[in-house]
């Protein structure tokens, strides 16, 4: 796919750091945007913060919250205009209940990941390759 | 995912493409059991009648006599035993609504497919290495 914007959601400010450095280690050629929570996202989904085009693709640890973050995928797949996003969950916690709900939500991958540097850009290398490989529609 | 080796079901109704599948798969070891259906209709009727083990991926051609592949994931989202399915697109339809229609079914990823075999046993590894990270 050409260049586009990826959304990451993560209250954790470090995972944030660490994702930007691997993205730019590997140079991933998309944006990179970042949400501290479900709601500063949001907003930049459909809302004041409201980010154009609309990122194709959203990162998001759903077990960091009970269910705000399935909750989260819910309103992304009930939306006209989300409903298309590609979500990939990365997590390095277990929940079976989460990646239960989020599997029936059609998210493109459920993905338990080390945040640790050297292995996160092994993972972050192989899902831009899988990028690289995906079309996406033209339609902004 | 590998250790489970999850069944997959290619929805297929170009033999050539099907033997395609079939050698990239062998030659980049991808073990885990591949049941071929020729169209969207077969493939609904395998699923649905228990035919075939229940697949945790499906590799879906777009232009299909019969039942298209649009038309299959549509009736495969509303039905409950199948709608949690990983579906990744793998065509030769460039097309905007085709790409448009299936990401809003929620595929996994739409792949085109390469020309030459040998770009499209590096699609093949791409995808092999992705869903090693996933959990199915």
């Amino acid at each position: 796919m050409g260049n586009a914007s990826i959304l990451l959601v993560d209250n954790r400010k470090a995972i944030i750091e660490s994702f930007r450095k691997s993205f730019s280690e590997i140079e991933v050629k998309h944006t990179l945007f970042s949400a501290a929570n479900e709601n500063e996202a949001w907003s930049m989904l459909d809302g004041s913060q409201k980010l154009s085009p609309i990122p194709k693709i959203i990162l998001i640890d759903v077990n960091r919250t009970k269910n705000e973050g399935i909750q989260f995928l819910n309103s992304i797949r009930n939306h006209t205009d989300l409903k298309s996003i590609l979500v990939f969950v990365i997590t390095d916690s277990e929940n079976e209940i989460n990646k239960a709900a989020a599997l029936n939500l059609n998210i493109a991958g459920y993905i338990p990941m080390s945040f640790e540097s050297q292995t996160l850009n092994s993972f972050v290398s192989v899902l831009n390759e899988y990028w690289n490989i995906i079309e996406f529609s033209s339609q902004k | 995912m590998n250790q489970k080796l999850v069944n997959i079901l290619l929805v297929e109704d170009d033999e050539v493409d099907v033997m395609n599948v079939k050698r990239a798969f062998s030659k980049n070891n991808i073990m885990n059991p591949l049941f071929v259906a020729g169209n969207g209709v077969e493939a609904l009727e395998m699923l649905e009648n228990h035919i075939i083990p229940l697949p945790k991926i499906i590799i879906l051609d777009i232009n299909m006599p019969k039942m298209n592949g649009i038309e299959f994931l549509k009736i495969m989202r509303e039905n409950e035993k199948l709608k949690n399915i990983s579906v990744f697109v793998m065509t030769t339809s460039n097309e905007d609504s085709d790409k448009i229609n299936a990401y809003n079914l929620n595929v996994a990823g739409y792949i085109l497919k390469p020309l030459s075999f040998e770009k499209f046993l590096t699609s093949v590894a791409t995808l092999k290495n992705f869903w090693q990270l996933c959990e199915l």
